[in-house]
């Protein structure tokens, strides 16, 4: 008999963990220094399994699961990093580098980019794919921010730190598959909304070098995504 | 008359991709020669939909050689959107960076890919005609050259972090300050550098003396000439207004403004080239031919700045009394005069109580619709203009660059080589590499993106006017 009565084992990469149950597998591999590739993932916001890197092979379970919304079970196995992890991993960066007009180089975000890191952990030396090269429209209406949609990998945590954390919900989502776009309230340009605070957040949420400052340039850009996380956590706290 | 054709493609030993056509008559005559840049690389229509600040970082990517050029001209093109000027130190650190990226050019261009033809000799063997020729003959000149080379790089490095594609100038100044640790480390290069120039000008002169006749006759067609000058008229890189030199010497404009840019360029597509023909307008295109580079000026220029450069200077001066040289083959020896004069200028701003300061940057924002920028770059005078929305989103991008400014002269000069050297039936490799090294002269940087020595393959074949090959040569 389990001497812990609110914990569970469960065994992540032969390694036998107790963990509390109602936790995901994500939350449970991070406290135990097991890592796992995310991209849509933010800590302060609601997962939603958007970006798929982040799978994982559950024993019994036939396909794959996202590792941030499936949450653990008594005597669960899982495994997350098998050839078959691997390689899905590395398609999906793939693909996340073919459907925009990611430019490293040039980019922003260059040295402090999620996607950039992301490349160089699954040792992203060549696309197997061919590139949409999309024409995509650069928002520059804001006073203070810019939207470049080229370099945006639908994570949608500017969606959800939106919504969740500042309550205004300017972003959201419109149309699908490869056309899928964040819109600005009913697709106006973002400088026209009437949702929009100007506060920052999805700028910090956003992993790639979509949303930015307009008064810096490369090497300039500082972005603290652990913030949201320390909002939320502070609203909680009874003063 | 039946025509033929001799190509050279590609051009070797330049920054780029480019061919040579010279048509020759029946008596083997050359009766044209052509300079085609085929490639095509679309900066100004893509960046159109950018942010206005993003082209410092966008556009040093035209260049691995000028990249520091680029970006100078345009975070002064985004200051004058935003109507801000840079910091005192901010100023001193471009500068330097500045400094830096023309040492490393001018060592490129003159001890990597112009010395063999001077050390090893215009007809030795084509497969030791390089670095590496000059490497095993006279590896103490091969080692200061690419250690010259070293420390122009270190400059933007140790400021930056970067050799090449810079980042930190920003507009209002610099992302970055130097550190004392760092300033030191690179005074110490002064005397060596130094050093390394001066026996690249004993080469120089050295060949001048022993091809008296070959120098002052190496394409020395006039043209008007184009450079940036300081207040008093001194030789200036980074910062200052133009001045337009007729082929006499006498000053058409002065201290014009780099906005007014538009007033007195124009530009001309032609259909055997990518690269456009600039003139000066008031002349029109026939006789509006003008050169930039290190060349034109020296030629503009009153004085120097430092006092090696400037005894240089005045020896360079009464080569022709006063008046403007014109032969290219002068390029080579007005570009170790820049660099004399840069690495003098480099210890100076070393030396700057202000160079280690930490405020180096004025902020600003979107105030004005229209930017225009400019800076010398090892190549000549660079513009970049910006038009943009309200929002600061880009609605037109001009770059002027400095090759296309020489374009039209390099044509000429190619023409003139090739009547001069290239003769008869029987076509030695040696001819065309003085017709190549006409275009070397410019020092052209035409994709500008360097290649490896040795890997490039040089193929020349005369046809007849049907197309029919008469002849081939194949340089590996």
């Amino acid at each position: 008999m389990n001497c812990y009565m609110n914990t569970i084992s469960i065994i992540i990469d032969d390694q036998k963990l107790e963990t509390d149950p109602g936790k995901t597998i994500l939350e449970v591999c991070r406290e135990n220094g097991i890592d796992i590739l995310t991209m849509c993932h933010l800590k302060g916001v609601l997962d939603i399994g958007a970006c798929r890197l982040c799978l994982v092979e559950i024993e019994g379970v036939n396909k794959l699961l996202s590792a941030c919304t499936t949450k653990v079970a008594a005597n669960m196995i899982v495994r997350t990093n098998t050839d078959r992890i691997k390689k899905y991993q590395r398609i999906t960066t793939e693909l996340f580098f073919a459907e925009r007009n990611h430019v490293c180089a040039v980019c922003v975000a260059n040295g402090k980019c999620e996607l950039q890191d992301l490349g160089y952990k699954v040792g992203l030396d060549h696309i197997r794919y061919p590139h949409l090269f999309p024409q995509c429209e650069v928002d520059t209406s804001h006073p203070w921010y810019v939207m470049d949609h080229n370099r945006c990998i639908m994570c949608t945590r500017c969606v959800r730190v939106c919504n969740e954390v500042e309550g205004a919900h300017n972003w959201d989502v419109m149309n699908r598959g490869h056309q899928v776009r964040i819109i600005s309230d009913f697709n106006s340009p973002w400088g026209e909304s009437e949702t929009c605070t100007s506060c920052g957040k999805c700028l910090h949420a956003c992993p790639t070098g979509a949303i930015w400052p307009k008064a810096i340039v490369q090497g300039q850009l500082q972005k603290n995504p652990g913030m949201i996380n320390e909002l939320v956590e502070k609203r909680k706290m009874k003063l | 008359m039946d025509k033929r054709r001799i190509f050279i493609s590609p051009v070797t030993r330049i920054e780029g991709h480019a061919n040579i056509t010279i048509e020759m008559d029946d008596n083997g005559n050359v009766s044209d020669a052509l300079f085609h840049v085929n490639e095509f690389r679309g900066f100004e229509k893509f960046c159109e939909g950018r942010m206005y600040t993003e082209m410092p970082t966008i556009t040093p990517r035209i260049c691995g050689i000028c990249p520091t050029s680029h970006t100078l001209a345009s975070v002064k093109a985004c200051e004058m959107i935003q109507g801000i000027q840079p910091t005192y130190t901010a100023n001193l650190l471009r500068r330097l960076m500045h400094i830096g990226q023309n040492l490393s050019s001018h060592a490129l261009s003159f001890f990597h890919l112009s010395s063999p033809d001077f050390l090893l000799g215009y007809d030795s063997d084509p497969a030791k005609r390089n670095i590496l020729g000059i490497a095993e003959k006279y590896p103490d000149i091969a080692l200061r050259g690419i250690r010259l080379r070293k420390f122009g790089q270190e400059l933007s490095e140790r400021i930056t972090g970067k050799k090449i594609h810079i980042m930190g100038i920003v507009p209002g100044g610099m992302a970055y300050p130097l550190t004392e640790d760092n300033r030191k480390a690179l005074l110490a290069w002064i005397p060596e550098a130094i050093e390394t120039v001066q026996a690249g000008m004993s080469i120089i002169k050295k060949f001048h003396e022993e091809n008296a006749e070959m120098v002052a006759s190496f394409a020395t067609s006039p043209t008007l000439y184009l450079g940036t000058v300081g207040p008093d008229g001194e030789h200036e890189l980074y910062d200052g207004k133009l001045r337009f030199m007729d082929t006499d010497g006498t000053i058409l404009q002065d201290q014009l403004l780099p906005r007014q840019y538009l007033e007195f360029i124009a530009e001309r597509s032609v259909n055997w080239s990518y690269l456009k023909y600039p003139y000066y307008k008031p002349f029109g295109f026939d006789k509006g031919f003008y050169r930039v580079g290190p060349l034109a000026r020296l030629n503009v220029a009153s004085r120097m700045r430092t006092a090696l450069a400037q005894r240089e200077f005045e020896q360079f001066k009464q080569m022709n009394n006063g008046k403007p040289v014109h032969g290219a083959f002068y390029f080579h020896y007005t570009r170790l005069i820049e660099a004399l004069s840069d690495v003098e200028d480099a210890e100076r701003i070393l030396n700057d109580p202000q160079v280690t300061s930490t405020h180096i940057q004025h902020h600003g924002r979107w105030n004005y619709e229209e930017g225009i920028g400019s800076s010398e770059a090892p190549r000549g005078t660079l513009f970049h203009h910006y038009k943009t929305d309200e929002t600061g989103k880009l609605k037109m991008v001009n770059l002027l660059i400095a090759t296309g400014q020489n374009n039209p002269s390099m044509n000429r000069s190619v023409l003139e080589v090739a009547k001069q050297y290239v003769k008869g039936d029987d076509i030695k490799e040696g001819m065309l590499n003085r017709v190549e090294s006409t275009i070397r002269c410019y020092d052209p940087c035409l994709s500008c993106s360097t290649h490896a020595i040795g890997q490039m393959p040089m193929v020349i074949e005369v046809k007849d006017k049907k197309g029919v090959l008469l002849k081939r040569l194949e340089r590996n």
